[in-house]
């Protein structure tokens, strides 16, 4: 007699999943997120289509960062190289958006080799701090060839059509964002499972360890780089057609620090944790503005000039109290609730 | 027509036009109208954002203590960006789609203004733009965008060509900043240069946010600087006259209007005294700025009275042309009707900078500017007679 549930293959251990619940309410989800677009008003779908976008930015840093441990602070310049790699390749050049898409990927993936082998040997807050430069220099050079880039005066983008599909209106491109977003989630999703994935946890639990079992560093690094900056330079494509104008200004350092905030509040080292962390960030600001509403208009006028900073506090303090908590981030708290949910009424 | 395909007819209009109207008054009660904007009101920016939201409310204040608009209370709702572009358009179709506020009173910086065209366009809604007027907001005319103030370019321009007046064969400094200010007070020094071919010998770009100076100005006194652009918005500006002071050079100074606060002569002590400054907006030492000082004291609690400044009358005038439009609409307040009004605006007088008009298919009021001189005594800015 079975006395639990086992995973007896291999190709069940790495399934993503193997049970048709699971299936049943994740094409539900995708029923309601593509009819959501036609239903929603502008303001909500822009912070669905926000949320698109820093889901896909979050994914590709949760490669280099959750997955192989090598932190970076340099994502906002990545995102800005993919942004412009865009806008000049569709407003300056006239190339096809599809063409612009595909350089505002690549353009970042070149930028990370140049700066991800000389990083090899760093981690920690060396990393940090070497990647935290990358986005300086991104910016100067950004604004120094002026001839290409326009330098501090921006590029104005339009949104694409993309194989005579036009992507112009609010829902349309909101579509395209959640399109790339799952595409994006489904591709970190089956690089986690298959040897290249293993390999970056490897390297993250154990770097030594790792090189003896065979994982070569360099290579498997500079994979985790690459990737990464190739999923993030789309996002800041996407992120500039958002804006519909690209400039250095408008990607700042705040942004870096966000996906980190992203990848710890959702629990690092998990696509899952990437998905949830972006829906809370882009939301808290939302939910602390909600909250203090409650306070009513009389609340607001007595804390007079002093009542924004204090909404932001709040979006601190939220923060704070939620890593304090629940430190394994929204994953584990999902996790609790499943465990709740299986060995009810007994204690999980 | 018979009587049938007349109504026919009607209903059709009636299904045809009805989101248009409805979309046009939205933001309208019989009682209250309900306007937004949205600005820096944390963080550092909030200086100039939280001033020019106290502009807003004062003028509000102003026009709802003498019973409101045709019976209709005036009521504002500020939303903060952080003067980030993407919480700007967030926050922008917010107050549009959800909030639905009849029209706008700031859009946030000059960047952040720029990024939110499209949604701002689209929408419709009347917009003033009253803290960073750049070129690209007015230009081309968008129809629903009306832009108060004066533009970058033109304000150094002047600038330039008083200091070069002024003070005669001296040799120039100048350094400005790496965004879309600096090059439009690049641009307005070219064509002062190219005006009175002034000999420029030290110039430098920093990176907006920089605090440390020390070397920019050791260079502007190996060079000779005598005459010296400080292109910062405030604590740039701060730092370069503290660093001046340190190494005991005293060029005669030239800043700008977003740095015209008077908490900048506070921070940078003596070695503000003296330094000239470009403004379309009357100082607040002025007699007009005086009169508005009284005028705010009625509606502002003491603590927002300390944080008034330039940008409070900035956000005063442009809600006054506003507001002047929207009178003008009568009870049937539309978004057409509005845009229209605002579009004929000629010669309104607000007593805190020149009368207000757009020209003919223009929408850039295109302000008169005035020089002025610090006072480090007074802690303000006086007019250069």
């Amino acid at each position: 007699m079975r006395s639990g549930y086992f995973k007896e293959t291999i190709a069940q251990q790495i399934d993503l999943t193997d049970s048709a619940v699971v299936r049943i309410w994740l094409a539900l989800l995708v029923v309601v997120l593509v009819v959501a677009p036609f239903l929603l008003n502008p303001f909500y779908l822009s912070l669905l289509t926000m949320m698109a976008i820093t889901m896909i930015g979050a994914l590709g840093l949760n490669i280099l960062t959750g997955w192989t441990g090598l932190i970076s602070l340099g994502h906002v310049g990545f995102m800005v190289l993919g942004a412009y790699a865009y806008a000049i390749s569709t407003s300056t050049w006239k190339l096809d958006p599809l063409i612009g898409l595909l350089l505002a990927g690549l353009v970042p993936a070149f930028a990370s080799i140049v700066v991800g082998i000389p990083s090899l040997r760093l981690t920690g807050l060396y990393l940090a701090i070497t990647t935290l430069a990358f986005a300086f220099i991104i910016n100067q050079l950004i604004l120094e060839f002026d001839g290409l880039t326009q330098g501090a005066r921006g590029i104005f983008v339009t949104r694409p059509t993309i194989l005579g599909v036009s992507f112009k209106s609010d829902t349309a491109f909101a579509l395209l964002c959640m399109a790339l977003a799952a595409l994006t989630l489904v591709a970190t999703l089956n690089l986690r499972r298959s040897r290249v994935g293993r390999a970056l946890v490897a390297i993250r639990d154990n770097d030594i360890a790792a090189r003896v079992m065979g994982i070569d560093l360099t290579v498997y690094k500079l994979n985790a780089f690459i990737t990464s900056s190739f999923i993030i330079g789309v996002s800041g494509a996407l992120y500039g057609m958002f804006l519909s104008y690209v400039t250095v200004e408008g990607f700042p350092f705040l942004l870096s620090i966000e996906a980190l905030a992203i990848l710890i509040v959702g629990g690092i080292g998990t696509a899952l944790g990437a998905v949830l962390g972006t829906i809370f960030i882009v939301l808290l600001p939302e939910f602390t503005s909600e909250l203090f509403s409650l306070l009513g208009d009389e609340t607001a006028r007595t804390l007079s000039t002093g009542a924004h900073e204090l909404k932001s506090m709040l979006y601190g303090v939220v923060i704070i109290l939620f890593l304090r908590f629940q430190p394994h981030g929204l994953v584990g708290l999902w996790r609790d609730c499943k465990r709740l949910w299986v060995n009810w009424p007994l204690r999980f | 027509m018979s009587i049938r395909k007349a109504m026919i007819f009607a209903a059709a209009s009636l299904l045809l036009s009805g989101p248009r109207c409805l979309a046009a008054d939205q933001g309208v009660t019989d009682t209250e109208i309900l306007l937004g904007e949205v600005e820096p009101l944390t963080g550092p920016p909030a200086l100039l954002g939280v001033a020019h939201n106290l502009g807003v409310r004062l003028a509000l204040a102003e026009v709802n203590a003498k019973g409101g608009i045709h019976g209709r209370k005036l009521r504002l709702m500020a939303l903060d960006d952080g003067y980030v572009s993407s919480r700007t358009v967030q926050s922008l179709r917010k107050l549009i789609s959800v909030d639905k506020v009849f029209a706008l009173t700031s859009l946030s910086g000059s960047g952040q203004a720029v990024a939110s065209l499209p949604v701002v366009e689209e929408a419709g809604i009347p917009t003033i733009v009253s803290i960073g007027p750049v070129t690209p907001i007015y230009t081309p005319p968008r129809k629903n965008i009306f832009v108060v103030g004066q533009a970058y370019e033109e304000g150094m321009h002047q600038l330039a060509l008083f200091l070069a007046d002024k003070f005669p064969g001296k040799k120039w400094g100048v350094v400005t900043q790496d965004d879309d200010y600096g090059v439009a007070l690049r641009e307005g020094l070219k064509k002062a240069k190219a005006e009175k071919n002034f000999n420029v010998v030290f110039e430098s770009i920093y990176k907006r946010n920089q605090q440390d100076f020390s070397s920019e100005m050791l260079r502007a006194k190996d060079a000779g600087v005598e005459v010296f652009i400080a292109g910062g918005i405030i604590s740039e500006n701060v730092a370069m006259l503290k660093e001046m002071e340190k190494l005991g050079i005293k060029p005669a100074t030239g800043i700008f209007w977003p740095g015209r606060v008077e908490a900048m002569l506070k921070l940078a002590g003596p070695a503000s005294d003296g330094i000239y400054a470009v403004d379309y907006v009357e100082p607040i030492a002025s007699e007009e700025g005086q009169r508005f000082v009284e005028l705010a004291k009625k509606y502002l609690s003491a603590e927002e009275m300390g944080r008034v400044n330039r940008y409070t009358m900035t956000g005063y005038a442009g809600a006054r042309v506003l507001l002047a439009a929207i009178e003008k609409c009568g009870k049937d307040l539309t978004w057409v009707c509005t845009n229209n009004e605002l579009a004929k605006t000629k010669e309104l007088a607000t007593g805190i900078m020149a009368p207000i008009s757009f020209e003919e298919g223009s929408r850039f009021s295109n302000q008169k500017v005035q020089i002025m001189q610090a006072d480090f005594k007074d802690l303000a800015f006086k007019p250069v007679k």
